[in-house]
């Protein structure tokens, strides 16, 4: 049975699942959620997600949510194809990459995420930005990628030589904030920069952008 | 021997030492004290970059966040003390799901009200109680759905103990301490508040909890 991705195609996080599929030649097979018309907040898709959120998967009745764990599944689970190493087996390499997942989720997606918040999320439910937030959020940003610049211009990608699921875990909201809200936060930053050109220009990122 | 740099107080710092206990590793703690700033000191940052605590010199391996930190040392010592992470590839993608669960519908929301209620009056600063009802309010859903999820089994991730149950710990421990409104969003739901009261009475914790 092919991979089923329950979501919306532009979901965020549901074009991170498409990408990591992609990047691991995992056929899979996108089942489409209302979310705009609250389907992911009904008693029989939360059977499945517990907090109304897509996406979550079906892999031959096998059911999982939370994004980034299934990232790691299917990484591991189709490690010998496609993309290789993005969850590093060697016990260094690995906690180096565990490192680099966590900064993105403490240093990157708490500040990419308040901003989609506040201009794109707020929007949609007819409410204002809160700009006072709004420019703290950026400023955090601002200084974590400075901290991002150090940390590139020693090695070519957060958790070392190679490309890791830690980088991947970037694109959807980076996408947003630096290219679909237009935040110029890299010119200043060349590491960052052509770290960043680096890892858009997949050809899996390229495929999910035009169709997840 | 492990060698902690963190503060004794730090949330993160005593994750880590939590972890050390589950699973009887002995560790040194080196105080990087942060109410002098030390963390933001040039020899601090050299090894953290992002100017926080804690970091780790495992025999000269260096590792930062505490979360790749507890999942590195869980995986070096896996027959010792407490298991914390599965090996089975199903039972670890549902403890991914679990620790991605901690980070994205818990420690988002109450790692703030924390710093609203409990770490800005240590500064001298009014917290922003406006911000804080807003975030108590998302919180009650996502408390529902873990109320879903306990009342089926034991832990996060399963019927054994996990990170992604342990990582609860800091965070939740200060929010619970803030009585009132704030412990009656455990002490409402009778399979969270089973739950709760289960991981913050182990051993390990009480051991850790005033202070690494």
């Amino acid at each position: 049975m092919v991979l089923k991705i329950h979501g919306h195609a532009v979901a965020p996080l549901v074009r991170l699942v498409a990408e990591v599929c992609r990047e691991k030649e995992v056929p899979y097979e996108l089942v489409n959620v209302e979310v705009y018309k609250g389907e992911h907040k009904t008693p029989a898709f939360r059977e499945f997600q517990p907090f109304g959120q897509v996406p979550y998967i079906d892999d031959d009745g096998f059911i999982l949510y939370e994004s980034r764990a299934i990232c790691r599944y299917i990484a591991k689970k189709y490690a010998s194809q496609g993309t290789p190493d993005l969850v590093p087996r060697d016990p260094k390499a690995e906690a180096i990459f565990e490192q680099a997942v966590s900064i993105e989720t403490s240093n990157f997606y708490p500040f990419a995420l308040g901003i989609t918040t506040e201009k794109i999320i707020k929007k949609h439910r007819g409410l204002e930005p809160n700009e006072a937030r709004l420019s703290d959020l950026v400023n955090n940003l601002k200084a974590k990628l400075d901290i991002y610049d150090v940390i590139l211009g020693k090695q070519e990608y957060l958790a070392g030589g190679s490309i890791t699921l830690a980088d991947l875990f970037h694109l959807p909201y980076g996408t947003i904030v630096f290219e679909e809200l237009g935040y110029d936060l890299l010119e200043d930053r060349p590491n960052v920069a052509r770290w960043w050109k680096d890892i858009t220009a997949r050809p899996s990122w390229l495929a999910v952008k035009a169709k997840a | 021997m492990v060698k902690l740099y963190g503060f004794s107080g730090s949330t993160c710092t005593r994750l880590v030492a939590l972890i050390c206990k589950e699973k009887n590793i002995p560790y040194e703690l080196t105080s990087v004290n942060l109410s002098k700033g030390e963390q933001k000191a040039a020899s601090h940052t050299a090894i953290q970059p992002f100017g926080q605590v804690p970091y780790i010199d495992d025999d000269g391996f260096i590792l930062y966040e505490s979360r790749a930190i507890a999942r590195y040392l869980s995986k070096k010592y896996p027959n010792q003390g407490t298991s914390l992470i599965p090996s089975d590839p199903k039972a670890e993608a549902l403890f991914e799901q679990a620790a991605s669960i901690e980070t994205f519908n818990f420690s988002v929301i109450v790692g703030p009200i924390v710093g609203e209620k409990v770490f800005k009056p240590r500064r001298g600063l009014q917290p922003d109680e406006e911000r804080v009802s807003e975030l108590l309010a998302s919180l009650q859903s996502k408390m529902d759905a873990y109320e879903v999820i306990l009342s089926k089994q034991k832990y996060l991730a399963g019927d054994s103990v996990t990170i992604a149950d342990l990582c609860h710990l800091p965070y939740g421990t200060a929010f619970y301490g803030l009585g009132g409104s704030f412990a009656e969003v455990f002490d409402s739901r009778p399979s969270l508040s089973r739950w709760w009261k289960d991981i913050s009475s182990r051993p390990a914790w009480l051991a850790v909890k005033d202070g690494a």
